[in-house]
């Protein structure tokens, strides 16, 4: 009896150690649950919200690279595309001149353009501005404290992140990573056709 | 053990642990008959055998040296360059065994999760068993106790269920547990006895230690899972939010992401670094004092404080650490245009050579019609040896900057991250000659109207470490508890005393005997014989209180 009770609590130890084990083995694998969310172009980093999944945008009021004050509430009513970029990253030296184009293609049907300058200075933020011709205004964010407002409703792993807010204030796509022109234009078709 | 019949489960006698130990193999087992079930179990009690845990601790011991003596990815990047420059054969030998990230290496992995698995399986029984022996009875007083190594012999006037009951009252009363007949009056039965015995406490401390070192490996495991480490340089002004994109390096846990981060923002308002002056400790740092202030959330009060090297600041169960400081050159730097394409502080960082020579570069992406990239160093107390530059002491006594300037392609415009620290200058034509030295205000013209530098002043900057480890604290608790269930299981001794009373043609005898389960301090002999003494007073006091009664009724 006694051997039938000491395999036994052997057997229980085996078997804890082992669920242990796997729990720490499979939450290596194991992704996180996603509902409400729509991959674009079968790509998992440029993501569309479903309406009632889509997180409220954080208010900020900041100061532009020109050095007036803007206030992103100002922008309620309007899609605006949201590009967190600085000149001293790669990608975003990459994804410029699409979101120039996009920019010239999208702001006469009324999409707003907003880039927040992420740990950058005022100099170089303007020379990037200068040579890839971007013809919206930025934010600077030199203490990344928009980005840290704005990771409390979307998961921004860093630089360069395009969001696309809808007419509501909500946050309705975004890019992880650099924004190609398929990716954009089809959340922003997704995004203009459902809110109008 | 030959007389006294030990307790059917006692994990302090080597017979009981040994039934249900492995054999000397599968080859030791009825040939034939050792299938798979069986070679499980035998691996599985492989692995959970002392032996096999002790040889894991080694090589985890082990495996932890070259952690120590190489340069680490994680807390050391730049070390790990400079030993691929150093030893270019080597290093890729190394890396492709993981020994410049070892405790991410699968091998190091593989060594910590076994003996993980061969603790938990060894303690997890024997706490259950422990738990069973704390609770258990004494067992049944011997035949003959003066067989037991221990053991005294004295006549009472007393009957023997009385001198048992006297016995019993003294031994409860010095705190033994006892055991007594069913029915002493059973003529089948054994008698009138009663065992006793002691330092059950040495059990619950050895509980206690298995359940506390269970209790560090569950809380070294929490901090690996839900803990993170994150670097980031500061530079005296600045500020800097606790988010993915504003930290350098980023360590997470398995189950820590990005959003996990607290929400806090620090500023450097001013950094201050003095260093002894004169003697033989010339140059050596007396204090630094980093004066900052932040903001445990977006929009929360701003408090200030200072950190110090080994006093971190705690922000939202975070733990922050200046581990580091140095020199950002501030420069400006114009194009062919004339427009202002740069202008800000530099972090440098200061290579091995000493008194903070700091080594860093200059990119100008956006300077037109060619990019600009510039490398140099940063002398804080510059003088000039021989034609070239040394630093003699580390505080900026004679700050000089020296540049080499390049135009061309800094290869940003595509292709992976770069590092801040390093120039691409493959895409690139030098326009100096020779290294350019600028004291603060003063400009370099580039050749051909390419643009200017000026190198405008420097600020200082700080690394800091960000920690979170919500195991620290329960494994600091655990490690106490361990060592004190360590102590008493050490301190504190078993021992058994058995009393037998019987009739004989001259009245009654008692005996006592007495053993240590563990006598390894010794001492027992003492005890034994105080307590005998005890016993044996505590009769002649039973027997002659009848007649003190006579006595005092007869006044």
């Amino acid at each position: 009896m006694l051997r039938v009770r000491r395999r036994t609590v052997v057997v229980a130890a085996a078997g804890l150690t082992g669920v242990l084990l796997t729990v720490v083995l499979v939450a290596g694998w194991a992704g996180s649950g996603n509902s409400g969310v729509s991959h674009v172009d079968g790509n998992a980093s440029a993501v569309v919200y479903a309406a009632g999944h889509r997180p409220m945008a954080p208010a900020f009021t900041a100061t532009t690279l020109t050095g007036s004050t803007l206030s992103f509430s100002s922008y309620r009513g309007k899609v605006v595309v949201l590009n967190f970029w600085g000149s001293w990253c790669v990608p975003c030296r990459e994804e410029a001149s699409t979101l120039s184009a996009v920019a010239a293609q999208y702001q006469p049907s009324g999409v707003s353009f907003l880039g927040v300058d992420v740990r950058d200075t005022t100099a170089s933020a303007e020379a990037f501005a200068n040579r890839f011709h971007i013809g919206y205004p930025s934010v600077s964010d030199p203490s990344s404290v928009i980005t840290l407002d704005f990771t409390a409703v979307v998961p921004i792993a860093g630089t360069p992140t395009t969001l696309v807010i809808d007419r509501t204030g909500r946050v309705a796509g975004a890019v992880f990573g650099m924004a190609t022109y398929p990716e954009l234009t089809a959340i922003l078709a997704k995004v203009t056709g459902k809110a109008a | 053990m030959t007389d006294v019949r030990a307790p059917e489960t006692d994990p302090f006698d080597p017979a009981a642990e040994q039934d249900d130990q492995p054999g000397q193999g599968p080859a030791s087992a009825a040939a034939g008959a050792f299938g798979l079930a069986d070679w499980l179990r035998w691996a599985w009690r492989q692995l959970t055998s002392m032996r096999i845990a002790l040889i894991l601790l080694f090589l985890l011991a082990l495996g932890s040296v070259p952690g120590s003596m190489l340069p680490q990815e994680g807390n050391d990047p730049a070390g790990v360059r400079q030993y691929y420059t150093s030893h270019p054969g080597l290093a890729p030998v190394l890396n492709h065994l993981g020994l410049f990230n070892v405790f991410g290496a699968p091998w190091f992995a593989a060594i910590y999760l076994l003996l993980f698995a061969s603790l938990v399986g060894c303690v997890v029984p024997r706490t259950f068993r422990l738990a069973g022996s704390a609770r258990l009875l004494p067992p049944r007083a011997p035949r003959h106790l003066a067989r037991l190594p221990r053991s005294a012999e004295y006549p009472t006037a007393l009957p023997p269920a009385g001198a048992v009951e006297v016995a019993a009252r003294v031994l409860s009363g010095d705190g033994f547990r006892l055991r007594r007949p069913a029915d002493p009056a059973d003529p089948a039965g054994t008698g009138h006895w009663v065992s006793a015995e002691k330092g059950y406490l040495r059990e619950a401390g050895n509980l206690l230690f298995h359940l506390a070192l269970l209790g560090v490996l569950i809380s070294v495991a929490l901090g690996g899972l839900f803990g993170y480490k994150a670097d980031r340089l500061l530079v005296q002004g600045d500020t800097f939010a606790d988010t993915r994109s504003a930290l350098d390096e980023f360590y997470p846990g398995r189950f820590v992401t990005a959003a996990d981060l607290g929400p806090f923002t620090i500023t450097l308002n001013k950094f201050d670094a003095s260093y002894i002056p004169s003697g033989p400790q010339r140059g050596q740092p007396a204090a630094f004092d980093a004066r900052i202030s932040y903001t445990e959330q977006p929009g929360g009060p701003t408090r200030s404080g200072h950190l110090e090297v080994n006093r971190p600041l705690s922000i939202d169960g975070a733990k922050v650490y200046l581990i580091g400081h140095g020199y950002a050159p501030e420069f400006r730097v114009t194009d062919a245009r004339g427009q202002v394409v740069y202008n800000g502080a530099t972090p440098f960082i200061s290579g091995t050579s000493g008194n903070f020579l700091s080594e860093g570069v200059v990119k100008v992406p956006d300077a037109q019609p060619e990019q600009l990239g510039f490398t140099g160093v940063f002398v804080p107390t510059a003088v000039d040896v021989g034609g070239t530059l040394e630093s003699v002491f580390p505080a900026a006594d004679n700050p000089v900057v020296s540049l080499i300037a390049y135009a061309g392609n800094l290869g940003m415009n595509t292709g992976a991250p770069q590092s801040v620290y390093q120039l691409d200058t493959s895409g690139m034509q030098r326009l100096t000659a020779s290294p350019q030295v600028l004291a603060p205000g003063q400009s370099l013209r580039l050749p051909s109207g390419q643009g200017t530098i000026t190198f405008t002043g420097y600020v200082p900057w700080v690394s800091l470490a960000i920690t979170h480890d919500p195991g620290q604290l329960p494994a600091l608790i655990c490690g106490i508890a361990a060592l004190g269930g360590l102590l008493l299981s050490f301190m504190i001794r078993r021992r058994r005393v058995f009393v037998r009373a019987s009739a004989g043609e001259h009245g009654t005898t008692v005996q006592v005997g007495g053993l240590a389960r563990t006598d390894a301090g010794g001492g027992f002999e003492a005890e034994f014989a105080s307590l005998a003494a005890e016993l044996r007073s505590a009769h002649e006091q039973a027997a002659q209180r009848p007649a003190a009664h006579h006595r005092q009724e007869g006044e």
